[in-house]
């Protein structure tokens, strides 16, 4: 058994508009269409997914991501045979769990426990399999005491890891998760993680439909985009996120652009943002230790006499990551009205592998004026080797104190970049 | 084509037993709980309506002397009263059953006629109760009055005349059920049907067939054999013989192979009309 899901060339159409919500709509529309008032009143429909193919195989985590309405939930629901594809086929070879809905089957009147038995069955175990997987469960849902409490009485949260605890004991072939993590504390989405890591490494093959691109790119092996129902890209995660992003962020960003609220009127317009590696050649990906240029260019329709700019970085999961700020190092620029260019030196860019985002803003700093500002759509990759996660690449030794000594692999191994700037 | 609704119908219910079993219970706990009189209630509703009708026919209206029954009015009536109370809670509870569970429908897979199923399961547990007070009262008439109750081995056939009903019950049921996912006003037209209904069957007064249009609907109804049959088996004696109870088995295995056929055809609209 090579592959544990197969769709080949699935598609699924919906109406747009409501069905006849009472018999009395129906009533009467079929009356006209009797008296022949009513010529052929097709609702027209639409293409939620359209010639989607794509396999996984056992012990394969697959992450799709996209934006809202690209079809993710719809591939999902096709998968899972809630919904029938109107063209291709969909192979699933063994036993298929959800993690679509977990909380979906609770009753806020029935107790944790009893709730685990309903869950248990609406995920297709049995009761003795439930029985004998129930101290895991609670154990791993952390509800403790409160496992005999009416479930209506739990947080949200208590419910949302009761049904996942569920969820999670049940022994899949193939398990699709939908954005269920997202609730629960730090500490719980940490075990689902662990908990879905062990499960693919035992064989499992997963489907993980999330917003969390961080979450996604620390569990799944390849990565698929899903645009207007399309399949738009499959790669590695941190390609498929960076794909993604480019594309909603230029989308985010040409509309925008258009009517910023915060310009109104346009006295500038940023033309460009471009990153420099070592060689000064144009990159797109850089190594944290490697030293990066960035210029930005510009157009005045006016003369600013001190003028400021500045640019902002976010990772793609969104955490601000740096400020640059002209002005805080002093430096104002006299631009007459016209066509100009920026450079930004930088010795390293010690962050963490992934995609990163820049903005460029231009400030008149005597009136305090937005000039222009463009959304986050300049994109840089940091590539780490894989060395790590974290927002940081940090150069640093390792050394061993009198009792151990080191062994080296190569003749010696640290991140050596040029020390970094402080801020002032 | 998809690996879980190629399946053939049966094997698939049968692998999902457990799951209706425990929804089931969980339409019985979810009942009971926070009522103080609990399970008691399967008994004291048709036992309410029973006193009620005995107080309408032997003291309002007076007519029992021309209703034509051979025993006590309170055991005519709690012996159509029970089935009857099985048969409209199932339907009252199927034809509810996809939307109410609106968030299994469209989250989860499994096969689709669990929950008009569950319903009518749960409906039976009451039937259950409330048929075993029958016990009780059947002794009270015995030896209270001068109507006596004679056991006969008719009664083996009481389980054959439950499943005939619970059969019928389902293929309504699930008939109803889609209906009702397309078109909610299904659920307000029973409410009255029902009720209607109850009246053309021989629930709480006999039926005869004298050839009018009275008599033609009673024929036509299967529910009509069916009480007629619990009423002849369990206080008569005897098994009911002839076309009524015949043709009431046919009907109601034409409507559950069709009711199941129409479901099952139309299940995978379900998620996306809900």
């Amino acid at each position: 058994m090579a592959v544990a899901v197969q769709f080949s060339n699935v598609g699924k159409k919906f109406r747009r508009g409501a069905v006849h919500e009472s018999l009395r709509d129906l009533l009467a529309s079929t009356g006209r269409r009797i008296i022949g008032r009513e010529v052929h009143n097709k609702r027209p429909t639409f293409w939620a997914l359209r010639d989607l193919s794509f396999d996984i195989a056992p012990g394969e985590a697959l992450g799709i991501i996209g934006p809202n309405g690209a079809g993710k939930s719809t591939a999902l629901k096709l998968l899972a045979g809630i919904l029938r594809a109107d063209e291709g086929t969909i192979h699933v070879n063994g036993r298929l769990a959800a993690l679509i809905e977990v909380n979906a089957g609770m009753h806020g009147d029935l107790t944790g426990m009893e709730n685990i038995f309903l869950t248990g069955a609406i995920m297709g175990m049995s009761r003795g399999e439930i029985k004998s997987k129930l101290d895991d469960i609670i154990e791993f849902s952390g509800i403790g005491d409160f496992i005999h409490t009416p479930v209506k009485r739990y947080s949200t949260g208590m419910q949302a890891r009761l049904g996942f605890s569920t969820a999670a004991h049940v022994s899949p072939d193939v398990l699709l998760v939908d954005e269920v993590l997202s609730v629960g504390d730090v500490a719980f989405r940490h075990r689902c993680e662990e908990r879905m890591r062990e499960m693919v490494d035992s064989g499992v093959a997963l489907i993980f439909v999330t917003h969390n691109l961080e979450q996604m790119r620390s569990i799944c092996h390849r990565t698929l985009v899903l645009d207007g129902g399309q399949n738009a890209f499959v790669g590695s995660p941190t390609d498929a996120v960076g794909h993604y992003l480019k594309a909603t962020m230029t989308r985010v960003g040409e509309m925008s652009y258009v009517d910023n609220p915060r310009t109104g009127k346009t006295d500038g317009r940023v033309l460009g943002m471009k990153f420099r590696g070592a060689d000064g050649g144009e990159v797109e990906c850089v190594r944290p230790s490697e030293p990066l240029t960035m210029e930005i260019g510009f157009e005045l329709d006016r003369d600013v006499e001190r003028l400021t700019v500045e640019t902002a970085i976010r990772r793609d999961g969104g955490e601000m990551m740096v400020s640059l700020n002209s002005r805080h190092q002093g430096i104002t620029f006299n631009a007459p009205r016209g066509r100009h260019d920026v450079r930004i030196e930088l010795p390293a860019f010690p962050l963490g592998g992934g995609n990163y985002f820049a903005i460029v803003r231009l400030w008149d700093a005597d009136r305090t004026e937005l000039l222009a500002e463009t959304p986050y759509k300049f994109m840089l990759q940091v590539d780490d080797e894989g060395k790590g996660t974290g927002l940081l690449t940090l150069p640093h030794e390792w050394s061993a104190l009198k009792t151990i000594e080191p062994m080296l692999a190569n003749q010696k191994q640290s991140v050596d970049p040029a020390p970094l700037e402080t801020c002032p | 084509m998809h690996a879980a609704s190629a399946s053939n119908p049966f094997s698939e219910l049968i692998r999902y037993r457990q799951l209706l079993a425990s929804l089931i219970w969980r339409d019985l706990r979810v009942r009971y709980k926070q009522s103080l009189l609990g399970m008691a209630w399967a008994v004291l509703l048709p036992m309410s309506m029973m006193l009620i009708f005995t107080f309408v026919f032997t003291r309002a209206v007076k007519v029992v002397g021309g209703l034509d029954i051979t025993m006590p009015y309170p055991l005519f009536a709690y012996t159509g009263l029970v089935p009857w109370t099985f048969f409209s809670a199932s339907l009252l509870g199927s034809v509810n059953s996809l939307v109410a569970n609106r968030n299994l429908v469209t989250k989860v897979y499994f096969p689709r006629e669990v929950f008009p199923f569950s319903s009518i399961g749960s409906a039976f547990a009451d039937f259950f109760i409330a048929g075993s007070v029958l016990v009780g009262l059947i002794g009270y008439f015995h030896y209270g009055t001068r109507w006596t109750f004679v056991p006969t081995t008719a009664l083996a056939f009481v389980p054959v005349i439950v499943l005939v009903q619970a059969v019928f019950t389902a293929g309504l049921g699930m008939l109803l059920a889609m209906a009702n996912l397309f078109y909610r006003d299904v659920r307000q037209l029973l409410g009255v049907a029902i009720q209607l209904w109850m009246f053309l069957t021989c629930v709480v007064y006999p039926i005869k067939n004298d050839g009018s249009w009275w008599g033609i609907v009673a024929v036509c109804n299967p529910m009509t054999p069916i009480i007629k049959a619990y009423r002849q088996c369990i206080l008569e004696g005897t098994i009911p013989a002839g076309g009524a109870f015949v043709s009431a088995c046919v009907t109601a295995a034409c409507t559950f192979v069709i009711g199941w056929w129409a479901f099952r055809k139309m299940s995978h609209k379900f998620a996306e009309c809900i």
